[in-house]
Order: C-alpha cells, then structure tokens, then sequence
C-alpha cells in the first residue's frame, strides 16, 4: 500500500519548492507571480501616463531606462512614445493586470491558500492539478509577455482584441506564429486552461472535503465567494476559448470567422478573404466571459474583506444569510447581463431592454453584499490593526465604483459615455482602489499565519494613505474627463483636439482645453502611487525576516478554521482531523466568556446549543 | 450504482440493446437525409429536415447520456450541474440570437446586422 | 497520514466521490466550450452573404466514423464493467478495441482531411465557383512553363517521373521542381529587399529558383554603411558581386538595426535638451502650451553631421532575367512591379499566370445570388460566364440543364401539383409541391459530372434518358469514398487553363476557403484532439494499470470510470457534429 504513506520527508528542492503540490506553496507562487506581474502592468501604465500629460516630450530617464537603446530607437520616435507603443501598452497592460495579476491573485493565491484551511480539508481535491494549473499559468503569462521583445512588438489592440483590427494588426509578418497578437491569443489558451483545471478542484474541494460538522450554511462567506467564482471561470471562460480559437484561425490559415466581406485597408486594399464572418459575433462571446471575469475579479476582494471585519469588530458579519444568496444570485445573474458592454453596437429596443433590466437587476444583489458589509461595523468594537484599514478604504471606494456603474447600465446614459474616461474612472475605482485595497487587507491579514510575523505597521501606514490620496487623484477626474466627453485610448491625452486658442467655435476642443491640465495631475498621482509601492514591498519580503512575532497561532483571535492550524501550517494543515461546532463568525455571544467562540471549540456542557 | 455482479450483468445487456438502438439511429439519420423517398418537408435541405435530424441527434445522445453516461441513477447535484451549463449555453444562444435579430433599424437601414 | 479524502469511496452526505464531481464540472464546461461552437455555426450559417455550402461532404466516411465511436462507447463501458468484475484480461480486451476504434477514427479523419487539402478552390470574377485539383508543371531556364501531366496521372504514376516531351533536354532530374500550376510567374531583373522584414522562407526560395535557372542574384555595387558616426568609414555589408544570402541580410540587418539605435539616440538626447530649455524659458507654460507656441522639435542642424544614413534595403540584380514563380497568397502582383508579402520587390515583367485545374465541380449559386441582388436575369449572366467558353463544360451545362427540366417533371409526377392557392399567398393552385432547389438548379458536383460525361462517352440520347436512369451514372458513395476520384475519373474532368485576372479567390479546401470549412476544422479538430487526449488517458490505464488494479482495483476502476464518462462525450458531441457537418 505505499502510495497511500508518502512522507514527504525526502523532498527535493524541485518537488518542495518548484512543482509543488501543496495548496499553500502553490498559493504563495500564485501570488508572488501575480504580485511581479501587477508590477509590470503598473509600469507600463506609467509609460502610458507620460504619453498623456506630455505628449511632445521624449520619455525621461528616469522611466526608460530599463529599455535598451535598440528597443528605444524601434518603439518610440525622437524618445516620444508613438501611438502604436502606446496601444501595444494599453492592451498588455489591461491583459496583464486582469488575467496576469487579479485574478491570480484572488483566486489562485488566496483562494489556494486559505479555502482548504477555512474547510478544515488537508489540501486540495486534486494536488496534481493544482501544480499544473499554476505552472500551465506561468507559462501562458511568459508566452504573452516574451512578445514584447518580438519584432512585432506584443498584441496592440485592446485588452478585448475585437477582430477585424486584433485578426489584421501584425498580419503583415509571414511567421504568423511569432507576432505579438497570435501570441496574446495562445496565452490566453494556457491561461484559460489553467483556469478551468483551479475552478474544477475548488469546486470539488469545497463541495466534497468539508470538515466534519462545515455545513453549508456554516462556510465561512469567504468561501461561498470562492465556490461562486469557480463556477463563474468553469462556464463562463469556454467561450471566450471558441472564440480566441477561432481568431487564432483566422490568423494563422486565413479564414474570415469574424472578417466581414468587403474588408478594405489602405495598405493591402480589399483583403483576400473568404468573408461574411461577424465581428459582432466575437464581441458577444468575448463579454460573454468579459462581464463573469469581471465578478471573478471582485468576489475574491470582498471575501477577504468579509472575513476581516468580524474579527476587528468583534462582531458577527451582518446579514451572513443575505449575502450567501445574494453571492448566488450575482453569480447566476453576471451570466445574462455581458451585452451592457456593447450598447453600441446597433443593438435593438428589446434585447438592449433585456439587457438593461437584467443589468440593473444584478446591482441588487451587489448592493446587499456592500451594505451588508458597512452596516457590519455598526456598534463594532474597532481595532484599526493594518488589514482592517484597508477594509475600511475598500467599502467606499468599492462603493464609488460601484455607483458610478450605474449610469452606464442605461443604454441612453451609456450613449454618451461609452468609449470616455468615464467608464476607464469607472472600472479603475472598483478594480484599483476597490478590489485591490480589499487583497492588500487579505495579504496583511494571512501574513501572519503564513510567516509566523506580523507586517510592519509604520510600512503599512506609509504604503496605505499614499496610495488612498493617489487612487483618488488619478481616477476621480477620470470621471470628470469622461463625463466631458474625452476617448479612451487617446495616446496623446487629448491634444490632437484641443483647441489651442482656448476661444472659438470648437465646442468639443473647449472642452477638452478645460479638462486636459487634469492630465498631469493624474499622471502624477500615478507616478507617487509607485514610490508608495516601496514600502509594501520592503514589508513583504522584510517582515518574515524582521517582524514582530505573533503572540499565538490565532493572533486576531478569530473564529474561523484556518486559525485553528499551526503557524505555519504544515503538510496536512490541522494537527488532528478538526471538527466544527458552530457558524463562523460568532463573536460577542452574551453566554459566552470570551469575545469570540472559534468553530472548532468544542462546547462545554453547560453552553445553550449553538444556532 | 450497479456494484454487485448480477446488477453488472443486467447492465450490460441494456447496453447492447441501447448500442442497438442507436446503430438503427444513426442508420436513420442518414437514410433520412439521403433517401429522396424518405425527404420530408420541401424537396433538398430544409427547417424540416434541420430539425428531424436535431430530434434524432438528441434522442441519440439522450441514449449516451442517460444509459452510458449512468445519468439515469446518478445524484441530483449532478444533475444540477449538468443541467445549469445546458441552461447557460441555451442562454448563450437565445441571446445572442436576439441581438443578432433584433437590429437597429434607421431609415430602412438595419444596423448592428452581423454582416 | 495525509491522505485526501473520497477519493473514489463516496462521501456520505454528497454520495458523490471527488472525481465524479470533478469529471462532470469539466463536462460542464466542455458544454459550453462546444455550445459555443455550435451556436457561432448557427450564426454563421444564417448570417452568411454567400451560398452556405450544403450536404457536399460525402457521407459515408462520417457515418463509419460515427459507428466506429458508438461501438467504442460500448466498449468503453464494458472495459468497465469488467474492472467491476475483477476480469483483468477482459478489461485489457475491451479498452484495446476502444483504442483501436479511436486510431481508426484518426485515421479516417486524417483520410478526409488530407482529400480537402488536395482539393481546390476557385472563385471567378462573375462569382462563378471552380471546384477541381490542380495540373502540375515545370519550367525550364528559359522561364517557359510546360504541363507535366494531369493531376490524375501525377497522383498514380508517382513523383519524379518524367512524361511528356523529353527534348527541353536537361530539364528533368533535379534541375527542375514541379509544383502545382497555379503560380503567378513574374520575370525579373531587379530585386529590393527590406533587410528589416524579410523572410528567411522566401530568400531561400528565390535563389533555390535562381539556382535551378541557373542565374545569378548579386549585388552590382558594393554596399556600405556606417552603424553610428564612431565609425570612421562605412562598414562593408555586402562585396560587389556578392550574392544574396541570408547572411548577408542578416548582417545588412544588423548594421542597419545599430544605425537606427544610434540615430535614435541622437535624436532622443537632442530633444530632450530642447525640451530642457524650452521649459527653462517658459517656467510657467505648460507642455502643449509651449509646443503649440514655439513647435519643439529635434534641431536636426546640430546633430546632423552626426546623424548616419540607413540602409534599410538591399538592391539586387538578377542576371540573366528570371521568370520566378510564387504562391498567389505570397505575392502581391502587377504588370511591372510586384511586392512579395515581406516587402521584397520585384521589378521587371509579369507574366502569363492562368490557374490550370481539372474541374470536378461547377457552381453558379453565387453568380446567381449576386445576379438578383442587382435584379438581373441569372440565366442570361451564367450564358456570359467564362468557364462555358470550353466546349466540354458548355457540354455538361447544356446536359445539366435537360436534367434539371427532368427532375422537375419527376418531382411533379410523384408529388402532384396544389389544388388551390395559398391561404397565406405563399403559392398558387397549379403550382408544384415540390421544386428543385437552388443548388439542384446551379450547382453541378462531380457525381453528376461523371455521369453526365459517361452518359456521353456512350453516346447515349440524353433527352430520351429520365433522371433516374441518369443517376444510375453515378459512382456513388463507395467509389468516392473521400470525394472525388481523380486517378480513376479523371478523363470525364474537363481541364481549364483559367487566365489570372479572372480568378478573384481562390483556395484549397481549408478554413480559408469559406467559414463552412473553418467551422468544419476547427470543430472537427478540437474534437479529434479530445479523441487523442481521451485515447491517451484510457490507454495509460490499459497499459500501466496493472499496479493500481493490484493493489486497489476500486481505485482504478474509478479512474476507467471517470475516462469513460471523458469518452462517452465524446462520442455525444460527434453525436450533433456527424448531421449538422455532413447532412444538413
């Protein structure tokens, strides 16, 4: 029977640290990986800022110089970034930060980590898989990313890549196979492999390895978010797949799935294709994931919030029950509501009425989860220790987001701001301040049962209000910019319109003149928001080595699963197999001495029967 | 599910007369479509001939799905499952089709029409 | 120790082991991977500004593939029901007869495949549609193209074999390469090529050409170029007379590349200095402010004695004038001057190009399409077509048209006519039930082809013959187990040389050709990848089970379980595939 005692004590470095089949190693690899990408989108978010508030000046020093000289003399002209290096920017850094950064790090990084020790599971349902989601993961980020030192440069065409432009840009190399754009498009296949083989093993983990006594109305809500998301990347990403298969064939042997008849291009006049392919048709099943992916993105966010609040309020989550079905339904409804992306595109009076009501149907449950969450801190008893100040910042910045969503589920509202720095404001304030914020409180929060060590509280301190202030100064007068009427994806900042005169018949380039100084604002917050980013990563790396030591193996004194484990925890996570007794957040029971009573605690004689 | 060798045995007698059926299936499903005798509907490929062949397609994987596949006595979570990504490739259809047949119409122009 | 949990023993409250959840999750997903598939066909085919192309794949290969799978649907799950039963012998049985059907399966794909990419393509100026194989030819030093045999001849007789007019000498052996007749030739005496862009594929073929001509590409001057103003006096790139190489493009390429990073350096340093100063002496404009007022720009005066000259193409002479030959979709033509797809241009003469092809299928359902959008009468358009100019196709039509006539009257004999009109206007009393359709009316396939030319060959009264009589001509489906038979058929396909300028598109049998056939491939090759990748998982089990079964049988036989289910739907997606691919 030897394949059922491995013991695990002759581990090489490979099989410990590289192919690891531990939840808790690959979860730690999803996150450093997740974390170096964001940091390359910010970057490249940062060349693109400069592109937009000084638009004539050549790059500085300061920026560039981590290009090569031959990288500088190919990709920007006189040092000045061009608009076809400002596109290929763009649409990397939109692919990097969603499918390279979030949601690796939401789902994969936390949700590896944390949901099989909330369950009270040894690991995963599926090690192996596990392993091969994450490394099929890094090779597809590596495919996508080595593209920037191709001849062609990497995919330029948005984050969306909607054919005719993403099937024709970069058709003019004759090794289709080593162009930027066919390279996005075979990453993305790794990246939604590696995605359908997490969500299957979440699925089946949380489904069939719950602890004895986890009922589900006792998961924590954190991994209801998590067994939601599943779900969403398990049917939502498949067509997505279609149709970046589908593009790739049109890219590699010429066929016309999304080239409509007709196609005509200054440079090769009409195309030689074979036609009466929709471009529309790859719109829908790109927000046919698009909109899902965006859910997938939040969930993991406000899970770790979710679970932070209670133990720093020392009091039970309210409304627990309304936000599990709310979680549900959001989940179920963020399948129906994808074509509010697409308003746009000649849709008709009743699909488009479709749309809208089931659009703004799904703010509903949106809406209880959010307030559930604020009305949770009522009559709290507060510790503002590090993770729950950035908590606290992620509800209205969230909320922010969120209501600024609002005007653009009506198609009428939506005609004026779709394509503007509205909708860039808006998506910015959920994803950046708001969900990010909420996995910055996750990373402070578990650190301490990764590590052994607290984080820094004065670092903590410097990379949080910076970089609050800074959110807030870049992508507030986004919306201002939209609501005036200014494009997304200018490379420029808007200066090609502007009416320089300042006076004059030119409505639209007045109004771009009001608004463009805002620009150098904006970059400027973003640019701050960098150097704020030092701290964090110093307290990352440093605080194992130098923190404070934790007190004990619960040091928030919560209630939840994964603080009944050792820190940290070891292979198997629990020392004996745990059992649970209650609902995951009873905190402050009036007949009970201490402020909280774990899960697991088993109950004395003379405690009432748990609820 | 079948785990006792009688019940295997039992089994896989309907598994032959299932492999039957569908061998008689399948024969029909082109006899139906080669056949001119057999051609219902207009004459050559029409609505009718779409959705006779989309009927036998169905009961045939049906067959597969239900016999085969032991959905006949498997748990009602798979079910749940199973059916809930039916149900959202359905919608995946039923909608889009909807865009797609439900254009803007401007002065005998119809926009947003995927061609 | 640490063991995981259900792995195939049920858990009490679910009753479901992890891997039956997980293997049904991913089903789940592969439903909606294959959904989507399913529902962009839908939308394609409805959609489509041209005639979808119905019921032309031969059925036959698609209905032994779908007997082959269902029998390995049986088997599958009596390889199962074996492991249940502790018969290892039996299980090893069943799950081999499986994995033969899958290769089989395979092997017949790959059959059908190969029989599309074979097959060609072509639509003409008029829209009138050319379905055939093409001829092959050779050309000699002197540019001259000369047939080497029919498609048909080529396919049965084998490669190399030299037929035809043994007197152009020395043109046989490896002096020439045949290739399929449908080139554009484009005589040349000067090739530009942009160092940055271009091709190692293509300057390997342009002088394995110049070598089989026996000409020279070389340079006719020396070429130099400094790689920044360090450099004293220009580099040597390329030697007088030196012939093109990749080497040499690579090094022009390289030495062009550090030219630019230099220049591009200058360039960039000096604007920033401009940039400094502008901003030094207006503190307190902004940055459009200053340039709308004052244009910073580079101060080419200052660093221009600096600045090096780049050579980003090369220029060749071609000596003596060779006619070169290149794929249509490689080449973009024109009477004096044609750009190859890298950029490589080509000066000099095009010459003629005409796409030879055997015909075995004649289609004027486009021509016809587009006819009544411009509300003009199809008939006469199809009279004016090109491809009835040949005397053989003009025949085929002229008989098609007799038999059209007759399966109209055929169709009214057996089904009667209406005995009064429309409530809803849709037809009148008198009218026929029953009508040819549009592709019984213009399109002729190479069934018909063969009939029609063997009804000839025999010499038989066509007007006396009913369509019945007429279809008994047909090979039917075992003789055209893959499409048509050119090795055997190929004397009734009547061979065109058609002139460039009149093919508009043309294609072989590949995604290219019209969405119908990309659809076709690519779900049928998602598909045949599952087979492969469920293949290799049962096969693992067949072959490297032994172990598990020996020590926990009910471990494996949940593993053979859970492939099983894989396989199985398998099988149900090529359910839905085999009638909407090949029968609808």
């Amino acid at each position: 029977m030897s394949e059922h005692h491995d013991d695990h004590h002759q581990q090489s470095f490979l099989s410990k640290y590289v192919f690891s089949t531990d939840h808790k190693t690959i979860g730690i690899q999803y996150g450093i990986t997740a974390l170096l990408f964001l940091a390359f989108g910010f970057y490249l978010m940062m060349v693109m800022r400069w592109s937009i508030a000084y638009p004539h000046e050549p790059l500085p020093d300061w920026m560039s110089w981590v290009f090569t000289d031959g990288w500088k003399a190919r990709w920007l002209q006189d040092g000045k970034v061009t608009g076809e290096t400002y596109n290929m920017f763009g649409a990397m850094h939109g692919t990097i930060m969603v499918f390279l950064g979030i949601v690796p790090l939401g789902f994969g990084a936390f949700g590896n980590y944390v949901t099989p020790l909330q369950i009270g599971a040894v690991d995963m349902a599926f090690p192996k898989l596990n392993m091969m989601s994450y490394w099929i993961y890094a090779v597809g980020g590596l495919v996508m990313c080595a593209s920037f030192f191709f001849e062609s440069g990497a995919a330029k065409s948005g984050w969306t890549n909607y054919s005719p432009l993403a099937a024709i840009a970069d058709s003019q190399y004759v090794n289709q196979w080593l162009t930027g754009q066919t390279l996005w498009l075979i990453g993305l296949v790794f990246l939604i492999s590696s995605s359908l083989l997490g969500s299957v093993n979440f699925i089946t983990t949380i489904i069939n390895l719950r602890a004895k006594g986890m009922t589900w109305m006792r998961l924590p809500f954190f991994v209801w978010a998590m067994l939601v998301t599943g779900f969403l990347l398990l049917l939502a990403f498949p067509p997505l797949e279609v149709a970046g298969i589908m593009q790739l064939v049109d890219r590699l042997t010429g066929s016309s799935f999304f080239l409509p008849s007709g196609l005509y291009t200054k440079t090769d006049g009409i195309l030689e294709v074979s036609g009466s392919g929709s471009p529309l048709l790859f719109q829908h099943l790109f927000w046919f994931l698009g909109h899902p992916e965006v859910y997938v993105l939040l969930l993991p966010a406000i899970a770790c919030v979710a679970e932070i609040i209670p133990p720093n309020t020392r009091k039970p989550l309210w409304g627990y029950r309304s936000m599990v079905y709310a979680v549900l339904v959001l989940g179920f409804l963020s399948f129906i509501v994808w074509a509010h992306h697409m308003y746009l595109t000649g849709m008709g009076p009743v699909v488009s009425t479709f749309f809208q009501t089931t659009t703004v149907l799904i703010s509903i449950p949106s809406v209880i989860l959010l307030t559930s969450l604020i009305i949770s801190l009522w009559g709290g008893s507060i510790r503002f220790t590090m993770p729950m100040i950035w908590a606290c910042a992620f509800l209205p910045m969230f909320g922010i987001g969120g209501l600024t969503g609002l005007p653009l589920a009506f198609n009428i509202a939506d005609m004026h701001l779709h394509d503007t720095y509205y909708v860039i404001g808006h998506f910015h304030y959920v994803v950046a301040p708001g969900i990010l914020f909420g996995l910055f409180a996750g990373i402070y929060y578990w650190y301490p049962k990764i590590t052994g060590r607290y984080m820094s509280n004065f670092l903590g301190h410097l990379h949080f209000w910076p970089s609050l202030i800074c959110m807030n100064l870049i992508f507030f007068p986004m919306l201002m910019q939209g609501m005036a009427g200014f494009h997304r994806r200018w490379y420029n900042g808007g200066d090609a319109y502007l009416d320089k005169s300042g006076e004059g018949v030119n409505v639209f380039g007045a109004t771009v003149f009001e608004h463009i100084d805002l620009n150098i604002l904006m970059s400027w917050g973003a640019w701050i928001m960098a150097l704020a980013q030092i701290p964090f990563i110093i307290n990352f790396f440093g605080a194992r080595l130098f923190g404070k030591k934790v007190e004990s193996d619960n040091p928030w004194e919560a209630t939840t699963l994964e603080w009944a484990t050792p820190t940290p925890p070891g292979h198997g996570n629990f020392i004996e197999e745990p059992s649970v007794y209650r609902g995951p957040y009873e905190y402050s029971r009036p007949d009970h001495d201490q402020d909280f009573y774990p899960q697991w605690a088993e109950p004395k004689k003379k405690d009432s029967p748990d609820a | 599910m079948a785990d006792s060798p009688e019940a295997i045995h039992k089994a896989k007698k309907n598994y032959i007369i299932v492999f039957l059926i569908l061998m008689c299936m399948t024969v029909a499903t082109v006899a139906v479509a080669t056949i001119p005798a057999l051609d219902i509907g207009k004459h050559g490929f029409d609505t009718a001939d779409m959705i006779l062949g989309l009927l036998i397609a169905s009961f045939k994987a049906g067959c597969v799905m239900f016999i085969f596949m032991h959905l006949n006595h498997e748990k009602k979570l798979i079910y749940f499952l199973f059916g809930l990504a039916i149900v959202l490739a359905l919608c995946l259809y039923f909608i889009t089709k909807l865009a797609f047949i439900d254009p803007i119409i401007f002065e005998g122009f119809r926009l947003g029409e995927p061609k | 120790m640490v063991e995981i949990p259900y792995i195939f023993k049920p858990r009490k409250d679910t009753g479901l082991c992890n891997s039956k959840i997980a293997i049904w999750l991913f089903l789940a997903s592969e439903v909606m991977l294959f959904g989507g598939l399913f529902s962009s066909y839908i939308f394609l085919r409805v959609f489509s500004d041209y005639p979808w192309p119905e019921r032309t794949l031969p059925v036959l290969p698609g209905l032994i593939n779908t007997v082959i799978l269902i029998i390995s649907s049986v088997t599958v799950v009596f390889a199962w029901a074996a492991l249940k039963l502790r018969k290892w012998s039996q299980f090893q049985f069943y799950m081999a007869i499986t994995l033969i059907c899958a290769a089989f399966f395979m092997g017949l794909k790959a059959l059908e495949y190969k029989a599309k990419f074979n097959h060609q393509a072509a639509r003409l100026s008029d829209f009138t549609v050319v379905e055939g194989h093409l001829g092959y030819a050779k050309i000699d030093k002197e540019g001259r193209v000369s047939k080497v045999y029919h498609y048909g001849d080529h396919a049965e007789k084998g490669h190399g074999a030299d037929h035809g007019d043994d007197s152009q000498g020395d043109s046989h052996g490896s002096d020439y390469k045949e290739f399929k007749h449908n080139k554009i030739f484009f005589k040349t005496s000067e090739i530009e090529v942009d160092v940055t862009s271009a091709s190692g594929k293509y300057v390997d073929e342009l002088i394995e050409q110049a070598h089989a001509a026996g000409s020279k590409i070389y340079l006719e001057e020396e070429v130099g170029a400094k790689r920044s103003y360090k450099d004293e006096s220009p580099l040597q790139v390329g030697a007088q007379g030196e012939e093109l190489s990749k080497a040499l493009i690579k090094r022009a390429k390289s030495v062009f590349v550090s030219a630019r990073t230099a220049n591009g350096k200058l360039r960039r340093d000096n604007l920033s200095e401009q940039w400094a100063e502008a901003k030094a002496e207006h503190p307190d404009l902004r940055g459009w402010q200053i340039q709308k007022e004052y244009g910073v720009d580079v101060d080419l005066e200052a660093i221009k004695d600096r600045l090096v000259p780049m050579k980003k193409s090369l220029v060749f002479k071609v000596e003596p004038a060779t006619t070169f030959y290149f794929k249509p979709s490689w080449i973009t033509e024109g009477e004096s001057l044609s750009k190859l797809k890298d950029n490589t241009i080509l000066q000099g003469e095009l010459q003629d190009s005409p796409m030879v092809i055997s015909i075995d299928g004649l289609d004027f359902q486009h021509l016809v399409m587009k006819a009544e959008e411009r509300q003009q009468d199809p008939e006469t358009i199809i009279e004016k077509s090109w491809v009835l100019k040949d005397e053989n196709t003009r025949q085929l039509w002229e008989v098609h048209k007799m038999m059209v006539v007759k399966l109209e009257e055929k169709l009214l004999e057996e089904y009667g006519a209406y005995k009064k009109d429309d409530e809803h206007g849709r037809y009148q009393k008198g009218d026929p039930k029953r009508v040819p359709t549009e592709k019984d009316h213009y399109r002729i396939d190479w069934q018909q082809i063969v009939a029609y030319g063997k009804a000839l060959k025999e010499g038989k009264d066509i007007s006396a013959m009913t369509y019945d009589e007429m279809k008994e001509l047909r090979p039917g489906p075992v003789a055209g187990f893959t499409g048509p038979n050119h090795k055997t058929m190929n004397e009734y396909f009547p061979e065109l040389s058609i002139p460039r300028n009149e093919v508009r598109f043309d294609s072989t049998f590949t995604p290219k050709w019209n969405t119908y056939y990309a659809l076709y491939f690519t779900i049928t090759g998602l598909h045949g990848l599952h087979v492969i990748g469920g293949g290799i998982v049962l096969g693992y089990y067949m072959f490297f089970g032994r172990k598990m079964y020996e020590s926990n049988p009910d471990w494996l036989a949940n593993r053979v379980e859970v492939g099983g289910l894989f396989w199985h739907f398998v099988d149900l997606v090529w359910i839905f595939l085999f009638p909407i691919l090949y029968l609808m």
